[in-house]
């Protein structure tokens, strides 16, 4: 439940913070390499740095890993063939992974495993598909349905009830 | 518009001071984290719990001590593998950046094995790979197991209704015989229906006749050559049929063959019904060879089992040359996918003991109860990185029980494929076990004696013998249960008494003991054999006493499985001489009528008639 509410809060705060649309998309995208790859993982420490580093939307990094933590235990066995494909069938590329897995500090990103090499990968694949559409939704929904949503009365109403306090109790 | 800046300044200070809170937390838990690393790995690894009381890793220093290591065994589970009180270990800093451990020397105090455990060491969720070695080599001494030789068989009744007639071999196979045969037969009969020679031979047998009764002189040019051409025709009608019917005994002759084949088959199948039902009546076979792994076969497989799960863990962990290597990924929620390695001839080895130092206590008055140190010297998961074999030497470093002569020797070349493993071990004046051979109703206590174990393997191919030598062995005997108290039923093969008595006189005159164990053939499923001046002794004597009566009972074991077999078995033999019979009278007395025939119209042809 507080999960929920936790996504909720953060889809809300993304779509109506002060960043511009490629703030925030750029953030969907960094956030999403913690949902669909293993989180426990040498590259998404750096993925954690970046989002604080870089001038992104940590409400849209929020956003982008919750919506991609299924999607990551979904795709696994796609990831898995593709990790396979490039660590164990594509003998040319062997010399690259040697070379990755006997150098310091690299060998600890643990890109040897077909999980972690696929997902990596496939987040790669789908960083700008990701980055573009979240900058297309944030836009639409800032032109159209925000304004009129910030208006409406329910919203109003809810703002002003004790429910809306506990809420912000939880903000990110 | 005002373009926004790339960077977050501002966050530089306090991301740094949070991964540098992280790594302090990870610091004060760096000793749990080695705890747990070990305790998980070594669970995976071994397939039963791995117990680790502390470590403590001191990073400046590069060493690591553990503190009450336990490995629990997965095949007794309230038993450890072994334990060390204490290991140190010197540990390179750098290759750890690179996920390997290179220990440069390690120290192992207080090393124990087969101790007794408080708690289980099974594992709630065992690993799918885990403990793979030691179920294989529990599965090859289960199949491996030999029954124990029972005296109680010689003194039982010889119950033949324990034979089942539907498992035995030949009546299937004369069933099927007799089946094949018949079949056989109406293929021929069909085959003969079709070529109908009789109407053929009777036609030629009428003109051969006409040609007698007429005279051929008196005939004018044109009925000459008429009746030339019919005979011609006759004849060569005659051909035809005769090579069809000809193929026709080809096919049957190899039929034939192939039934006869059947039958002698069935020699064959007797012999091994014979040897089912004998061993189903467990009367003990007096060969030498069979008689010792009867006794000592237990006593032998518990011996070598964990041999060959050390051989064997050695092969799957100590790989031969460079190429990549697959196991599965890390237990996590995600999937765990397959972990790839990808050795370089150029660097570390993903764990490597330069040189170590064990301790080992083995204690209690076992066959090897005593203090020893063991040195052993590049032990690798790389053998091809490091270039160079393991060595491990033992040496006895003083016991109050222990051995008064050791020498032990391993090298495990596994550096290039084929891997090329030596064993040699020799303990002196060690206290021998004592064997309980319930079969025979009495203990062997070996005493002090010599053990000798020398072990060869290239590839999958192993070679090994352990002898065991106890020369002032005693023998005591057990007390019998009611149950085992010799029966008044009938028609028993000798009495009981007499065979105790018999076997207890053989047995406790033997002083001198020797026993010798042999693994060959395949590492995975090796061939065991034991031999034992014992067991030569045992039925040396059995065969003596009791061989006319072992011998008398199994002539009445075949003689029942005779009768059980003799109504499939003689139709299957008048089905298969039948249709010998018929071969002959229908398939070549065919063939020979139609030579006959052919034969007579030829003679009673003219020259004068004959067309070229």
């Amino acid at each position: 439940m507080l999960t929920l509410l936790k996504l909720f809060q953060s889809f809300v705060r993304a779509l109506h913070s002060d960043g511009t649309p490629q703030q925030v998309a750029a953030g969907v995208a960094l956030g999403a390499a913690l949902g669909l790859t293993p989180l426990m993982s040498l590259h998404n420490l750096l993925i954690v740095a970046l989002i604080f580093l870089l001038r992104v939307s940590v409400p849209g990094a929020i956003l982008g890993w919750l919506i991609m933590l299924p999607v990551g235990f979904l795709l696994d066995p796609l990831f898995d063939a593709m990790g396979s494909a490039l660590l164990i069938n594509a003998g040319g590329l062997q010399p690259v992974w040697t070379a990755i897995y006997n150098t310091p500090v690299l060998s600890l990103s643990k890109v040897n495993n077909t999980v972690v090499l696929g997902s990596v990968v496939g987040w790669v694949a789908l960083a700008f598909p990701i980055y573009f559409l979240a900058r297309i939704g944030v836009r639409g929904y800032r032109a159209t349905l925000g304004p009129r949503i910030e208006r409406s009365r329910v919203v109003r109403a809810v703002r002003t009830t004790k429910l809306y306090n506990f809420y912000r109790m939880f903000q990110p | 518009m005002k373009r926004p800046r790339l960077l977050r300044w501002r966050a530089i200070v306090p991301l740094g001071v949070v991964i540098a809170l992280l790594g302090l937390v990870w610091w004060l838990l760096l000793d749990r984290i080695v705890e747990l690393g070990i305790e998980e790995t070594g669970a995976v690894l071994v397939g039963a719990r791995v117990d680790l009381e502390s470590a403590d890793v001191r990073l400046r220093d590069g060493t690591v001590a553990l503190r009450g290591l336990q490995v629990a065994n997965p095949n007794a589970p309230m038993q450890n593998l072994f334990e060390a009180e204490e290991i140190v270990a010197d540990v390179r800093w750098r290759p750890l950046l690179e996920q390997k451990v290179v220990v440069d020397t390690v120290a192992v105090r207080g090393l124990q094995f087969g101790t007794a455990r408080e708690e289980s060491g099974a594992l709630e969720h065992p690993h799918p790979q885990g403990g793979l070695v030691a179920r294989e080599v529990s599965a090859w001494a289960e199949a491996a197991r030999v029954p124990q030789f029972r005296l109680e068989a010689l003194g039982q009744v010889l119950d033949i209704g324990a034979v089942d007639p539907d498992s035995l071999r030949t009546l299937g196979e004369a069933r099927a015989l007799a089946a094949r045969a018949d079949e056989v037969r109406a293929t021929w009969d069909q085959a003969l229906a079709a070529l109908d020679p009789q109407p053929h031979i009777d036609s030629a047998r009428a003109l051969a006749q006409r040609l007698e009764e007429t005279d051929l002189g008196g005939l004018n040019v044109l009925r000459g050559a008429r009746l030339a051409g019919e005979v011609q025709r006759t004849l060569s009608d005659l051909r035809t049929v005769a090579e069809a019917v000809e193929a026709l005994s080809l096919t049957a002759q190899a039929s034939l063959v192939d039934l006869q084949g059947g039958l002698d088959g069935l020699v064959a199948a007797r012999q091994a019904d014979y040897a089912y039902a004998i061993g189903l009546l467990e009367l003990p076979s007096l060969d030498t060879p069979d008689v010792s792994p009867a006794f000592f076969g237990d006593a032998a497989i518990a011996w070598v089992e964990p041999v060959l799960y050390w051989l064997r863990l050695a092969e799957q962990h100590l790989p031969p040359g460079l190429d990549p290597r697959r196991y599965r990924g890390p237990d996590r929620p995600r999937r765990a996918g397959t972990t790839v390695e990808f050795p370089d001839a150029t660097s570390d080895p993903r764990f490597l003991l330069e040189y170590g130092e064990l301790g080992l206590e083995l204690g209690g008055e076992g066959v090897a109860a005593g203090a020893y140190l063991a040195q052993v010297t590049g032990l690798t998961s790389d053998p091809a990185l490091y270039g160079k074999p393991l060595e491990l030497v033992v040496q006895r470093t003083g016991a109050a029980v222990g051995p008064s002569d050791v020498a032990v020797r391993a090298l495990l070349d596994h550096v290039e494929a084929p891997i090329v493993d030596s064993l040699a071990v020799r303990l002196a004046g060690i206290a021998l076990p004592s064997l309980d051979l319930g079969g025979l109703g009495a203990r062997l206590v070996m005493g002090r004696g010599t053990t000798d174990l020398r072990l060869a393997r290239t590839g999958d191919a192993l070679s090994a013998t352990w002898s065991w030598h106890a020369p002032q062995a005693n023998w005591e005997r057990l007390p019998r249960t009611g149950s085992e108290e010799p029966g008044t039923e009938a028609a028993p093969i000798g009495m009981r008494e007499r065979i105790d008595g018999l076997v207890w006189r053989t047995v406790s005159g033997l002083r001198d003991v020797r026993i010798e164990v042999g693994l060959s053939g395949a590492v995975q499923q090796p061939a065991l054999s034991v031999r034992s001046n014992v067991g030569e002794a045992i039925a040396g004597s059995l065969r003596r006493e009791l061989g006319r009566e072992v011998a008398s009972a199994e002539r009445r074991v075949r003689a029942e499985v005779d009768a059980l077999l003799s109504d499939e078995l003689g139709r299957a033999r008048r089905s298969v001489n039948g249709l010998e019979a018929q071969y002959r009278r229908e398939i070549e007395a065919t063939l020979a009528a139609l030579d006959a025939v052919r034969e007579q119209l030829e003679r009673e042809l003219p020259g004068g008639l004959r067309i070229p």
